[in-house]
């Protein structure tokens, strides 16, 4: 018997196995119950014990040989069936995705994030009002009574309703009213900014019947006007994100506030482009001033005690100054090419 | 306010350039608009066309030899009134162009080379006049600079007056404010007083039954006067203002309501009867006045009447049959005090703005009563001759003085800097305020008789510092307190906005964008949604925006139409905002609306939008607020705003929380482009989001034993609410099963027409122990029992 011609003959057969069923047969006839190998260990039956131990230790050595080469080329067996199949599963991968477009937050979202975190490192906290206010709030507890010229300054729509005083309910002109609100709700301090929406009846290209702002007050026993210039020149520093920050604040009037003051942003034009902070062009950027003694007096605020200071700010023009965008109404036009262009992903915002 | 830099300087006496003086202005409040400064021009030179011939390639062409007096230059002109010898305004190659806003550049026209230009009053920005080319009537010497030629070296301000400085409507009051700010010395009123007054008016005035709306009428007769073409220095000083003048008499009156801020009146005399009342006018009487238009004038209104007419609205607008023409021979000048209020009712009802009407609402100096009359006096004799009567009044004339009591350091308290009592002392006198008893501590003030605006104390601290100059406030940043810290964190409001900031950034991430629109709505919008009836707009200015709205869902489908014209097919829009139930309640939701047309794409197949894709995200929402959505209250939404089948509304107790589902195919009626569309409503303020509690999220595997998971069906009526179900199999054992997990819904005729069939998995845990076969036997028993019990279901096999 000749081991050597067996594993000859074995690995041969195993090698020109090409599936895995022939794999098998050759499995069997070598290795099954009436395999070759099986055989030849059975006739050792017959032999002597010297011969049985040399014998059947090769024996055995053939046995394992051949079953690490079936097992090795099972695997091989595997791995070409599964690379064969993959040829049937190309895709075509230089088909084109559809142009998807990539959703952003409105550039307003991230001004009244920033405002509110701005502000609420400096101790404001948010409040609020309704659009939809009554003629003592917006107007004559802000000293502002029925037939003053300022009232015809803010072209005020008006609802087709009454509220208790017999007055027809108004659009805030303002987010002023929330001063009102809020004073006459809390006790001094009070530290606030009220941001919301705010109604005109007013429509052209700087004009939009609706509008943004943000109200700030501070109420405390010795909050004094170089604390009004010292906050609004900090937010507006950290809002724009200029260190050097050139402003300026100029007297104005409004009825609520005395003294009142306009506040003032130097800009320049280089390369056809706005550059805030520097230049000798000014932009008016807020309305501001000390909270008249006859408004916290409406509150019930005692003068003697406390005084404060109190401001408002388009929410969009500075919206505008930051990005440089020009036209207010495309805030409100919804038009998803202008939301794309200029709005914010989730990353930016 | 208009005026020229000669025209203050008539009252001021002053070195200082008009930049200068601008920047005074605003800096006292009196905001500097705009200056009109023309030494620019000075390039601009005379020149005369010294011969002209056609151009040979352009009929409407001519070249023309023009001679700016140091060279002669070829130019090419259009203009119709090209002549030999005319002189013009002439601008040489490279000069720009302010109303065309070009260079020139020299070049060939139709083959012909033109060497500059000769200006039209609009290429200088002049006036809107290109009818042709300037035509000097004088005769200036050619090179005579633009500015020389066409008077143009008095620059012109624009400023703003804010309501409560109606000190400043006239020229002399603005250089009062810029004597006090150091910018010059006010000059005395130049104009000699007519002493004689020879004989008495035969006019005279009664003031009756008005309101109190005129406290002192003052009035003179000029008898034989001329009125003529007012003389250049006057009418000058009116196209400054932009008026037009008309004739001395009415240019008297328009000059010193802008000089002094004084308005007055003249009436034709022999127009008017011999008693003049100062009345309120009857319903409906009606009068026309000097802009031409006729008025119907209410009981609240206070005229000039004689017996028979209303001859002028009191403090707005004269009358027309009453006025002065060039025919005028007597006259008859009015100056009185109408009390504000009444003026501004009465000019806002009536919807005039009149230059009167806009200094009597702001309040007039009451001394500047006489001095107007005697102006006036001066001004008309001079002009048109005549004599003039005695005084003849009415009322009484309120003159005295206003005090007040100022104390020094509540300037230190509001402005936060230290300022002497004799600096202060210094500014309310260059102010022309009067100090009587004065000592370190606080001062008796005489407020001058113009500055009806200054009350109290806080009035004058601002007085003080808007003239010592905002730029000397000393800035400072308030450090924020603990307590304030504390108290954003407890608010709800800045809770709130969290929560925004977190559902923004759910729908951004989910593919949704952001958009803003009008808290309006259309009339037709108002009505498909039925909108409260106190959310009319009583002044809308437009057709889109006539109510407030009560919903979002119709903006943003005509949002996403106007979107899909532009070539949008997949809109995800939202918004957060406010709605409007009543004029005296409103509510901030979110608002989302996906429409998603027709996919062509055979490879890359959208994700397909139905009901259940909306509920999910509406869930996702929710949960992005620690809340679960299947702890609330599911039911049809009733809302019309829906498809009554295929939307819902969680509540939680009454309070709505969301409602979303497909748009009701009666509003996508309007929207015909929008077939498939959903809508999310959420009404997040209803949510206690200030509540720290978080919701204990029950499907969380977090015990390391073995779990168990297992399949139920069940056949239930078919309106069972499956959110009962599924919080009823979840409290079956509280301990144990961990997860319910609805997996599929079948509907068919064999289980009959009012049944359904629901499969769910529970998960099943335990913290302590893998459970074993007996007890998870006992709980899926124990789940069969009692669901088919509770809800009377039938179990699937």
């Amino acid at each position: 018997m000749d081991i050597k011609k067996v594993l000859q003959e074995a690995t041969k057969e195993i090698e020109q196995s090409s599936g895995q069923q022939e794999l098998q047969n050759v499995k069997v006839a070598y290795l099954g119950k009436k395999g070759k190998i099986t055989d030849l260990l059975k006739s050792l039956k017959d032999l002597s014990l010297e011969e049985k131990k040399s014998l059947g230790s090769k024996l055995n050595l053939l046995r394992a040989e051949v079953e690490n080469l079936i097992k090795n080329k099972l695997n091989d067996l595997k791995v070409e069936e599964i690379n064969s199949k993959l040829k049937n599963e190309y895709l075509d991968i230089s088909f084109p995705p559809p142009n998807s477009i990539a959703s952003k937050v409105h550039p307003i979202s991230k001004t009244f994030d920033e405002v509110i975190s701005i502000f609420g490192s400096m101790g404001y906290s948010v409040a609020e009002g309704p659009d939809i206010e009554t003629d003592f709030y917006n107007f004559s507890a802000l000293n502002i009574p029925e037939n003053h010229p300022a009232r015809e300054m803010q072209d005020t729509f008006y609802i087709d309703d009454t509220d208790k005083d017999n007055k027809p309910y108004v659009l805030r002109t303002h987010t002023s009213p929330v001063q009102i609100r809020t004073l006459l709700n809390e006790k001094p301090p009070v530290k606030i900014i009220a941001p919301g929406r705010t109604y005109r009846c007013d429509s052209d290209s700087t004009h939009s019947p609706m509008f943004h702002q943000v109200e700030g007050l501070f109420i405390n026993k010795n909050t004094n006007m170089g604390d009004l210039k010292g906050t609004l020149i900090e937010f507006c520093k950290q809002f724009f994100n200029v260190q050097n920050l050139k402003v300026r604040f100029r007297p104005s009037y409004f009825p609520f506030t005395e003294p009142s003051a306009e506040m003032d942003i130097a800009y320049e034009i280089v390369n056809n482009k706005i550059h805030l902070g520097t230049g000798d062009l000014w932009l008016e950027i807020l309305g501001c001033g000390m909270v008249n003694p006859k408004v916290l007096e409406n509150c019930n605020v005692d003068t003697k005690i406390y005084q404060g200071f109190a401001f408002g700010m388009g929410l969009d023009r500075i919206t505008m100054l930051k990005y440089g965008l020009t036209d207010i109404r495309s805030f409100f036009s919804g038009n998803l090419n202008w939301i794309v262009n200029n709005g914010f992903s989730i990353g930016d915002y | 306010m208009k005026f020229s830099y000669s025209w203050l300087c008539d009252h001021l006496e002053t070195d200082k350039n008009a930049t200068e003086i601008g920047d005074a202005l605003t800096n006292l409040g009196l905001e500097l608009e705009s200056l009109t400064d023309y030494s620019s021009y000075s390039k601009f030179v005379v020149a005369t066309i010294k011969d002209f011939h056609k151009h040979p390639n352009a009929d409407r062409l001519n070249i023309c030899t023009v001679d700016d007096g140091t060279k002669t230059y070829q130019v090419i002109c259009g203009a119709n009134n090209v002549k030999k010898g005319l002189k013009g305004i002439f601008a040489k190659d490279g000069m720009y162009i302010p109303g065309t806003q070009i260079y020139l550049k020299k070049g060939k026209i139709r083959g012909e080379i033109s060497e500059g230009m000769l200006l039209s009053e609009r290429e200088l920005n002049l006036s809107d006049d290109h009818d042709g080319i300037i035509e000097l009537s004088d005769n200036f010497e050619n090179g005579t600079s633009a500015i020389d030629a066409l008077k143009l070296n008095d620059p012109v301000f624009e400023i703003g007056i804010t309501p409560n400085r109606g000190d400043c409507l006239g020229v002399r009051g603005v250089a009062r404010d810029l004597s006090a700010k150091g910018i010059g010395k006010l000059k005395p009123l130049k104009y000699e007083k007519i002493t004689k007054l020879d004989f008495e008016s035969p006019i005279s005035w009664n003031i009756e039954n008005d309101n109190n709306s005129c406290e002192y009428v003052v009035s003179r007769y000029f008898k034989d006067v001329k009125n003529t073409v007012s003389p250049e220095w006057l009418q000058k000083k009116l196209i400054c203002l932009g008026l037009r003048p008309i004739n001395a008499l009415v240019d008297i009156t328009n000059f010193i309501t802008h000089d002094l801020g004084r308005p007055l009146h003249v009436f034709d005399a022999d127009k008017v009867e011999k008693k003049l009342h100062m009345r309120l006018a009857k319903p409906n009487e009606k009068i026309l006045a000097l802009d031409n238009k006729e008025y119907t004038l209410d009981s609240n209104s206070t005229v000039i009447a004689d017996n028979n007419n209303a001859l002028a609205i009191a403090g707005i607008i004269g009358g027309e049959s009453s006025g002065c023409t060039e025919d005028t021979k007597n006259v008859f000048l009015e100056v009185a005090i109408f009390e504000k209020d009444s003026v501004a009712k009465t000019g806002r009802t009536l919807g005039i703005n009149s230059d009167a009407r806009y200094r009597f609402e702001r309040g007039l100096d009451k001394k500047m009563v006489l001095e107007g009359l005697n102006y006036a006096s001066y001004l008309i004799n001079k002009i048109c001759g005549g004599s003039v009567s005695k005084n003849v009044d009415s009322g009484k004339l309120d003159t005295n003085e206003r005090k007040i009591k100022y104390k020094f350091d509540y300037f230190e308290k509001v402005i936060g800097i230290k300022l002497e009592p004799k600096k202060q002392i210094n500014i309310l006198k260059d102010l022309k305020f009067q100090i009587n008893q004065s000592n370190e501590k606080e001062c008796d003030l005489l407020i001058p008789s113009w500055r009806n605006d200054i009350e109290n104390n806080i009035d004058v601290v601002e007085e003080v510092i808007r003239i010592y100059g905002y730029e000397n406030i000393t800035e400072s940043i308030p450090s924020p307190s603990d307590d304030e810290f504390v108290k954003i964190n407890n608010s709800f409001i800045n809770k709130k906005f969290k929560a925004i900031k977190k559902l923004k950034k759910i729908l951004i991430s989910n593919g949704v964008s952001e958009i803003i629109t009008f808290s309006f709505h259309s009339t037709k919008a108002h009505e498909t949604l039925s909108g409260d009836k106190s959310l009319k707009i009583s002044n809308a200015i437009s057709d889109d925006q006539q109510f407030m709205r009560n919903s979002m869902i119709f903006n943003h489908l005509e949002t996403a139409e106007m979107n899909y014209k532009k070539g949008y097919k997949n809109i995800q829009i939202f918004e957060i905002g406010p709605i409007y139930n009543t004029s005296q309640s409103q509510e901030n939701i979110l608002s989302m609306l996906i429409s998603s047309q027709e996919n062509t794409n055979s490879i890359f197949k959208s994700e397909d939008f139905n009901f259940y894709s909306i509920s999910n995200l509406v869930s996702k929402l929710i949960s992005s607020l620690n809340f679960d959505a299947k702890q609330f209250n599911i039911s049809r939404s009733t809302s019309n705003t829906f498809h009554p089948g295929q939307s819902a509304e969680l509540n939680m107790g009454k309070k709505l929380i969301a409602r979303y589902g497909k748009v009701h195919p009666l509003i996508i009626e309007e929207f015909p482009k929008l077939k498939n569309s959903y809508a999310i409503e959420l009404f997040f303020e209803n949510l206690p989001i200030d509540s720290i509690s978080r919701t204990n999220s029950s499907n969380i595997l977090d015990s390391q034993f073995q779990f168990s998971e297992k399949d139920f069906s069940f056949v239930f009526e078919k309106e069972q609410n499956l959110f009962e179900v599924q919080r009823y199999v979840n409290g079956i054992d509280k301990n144990l099963i961990k997860n319910v997990e609805f997996f599929d819904l079948y509907e068919s005729k064999d289980l009959g027409e009012n049944s359904k069939s629901v499969t769910f998995r529970v998960t099943i845990q335990s913290k302590d122990k893998t459970l074993d076969e007996k007890v998870l036997e006992q709980i899926h028993s124990n789940i069969l029992e009692k669901v088919s019990n509770k809800f009377k279901a039938n179990i699937r096999t």
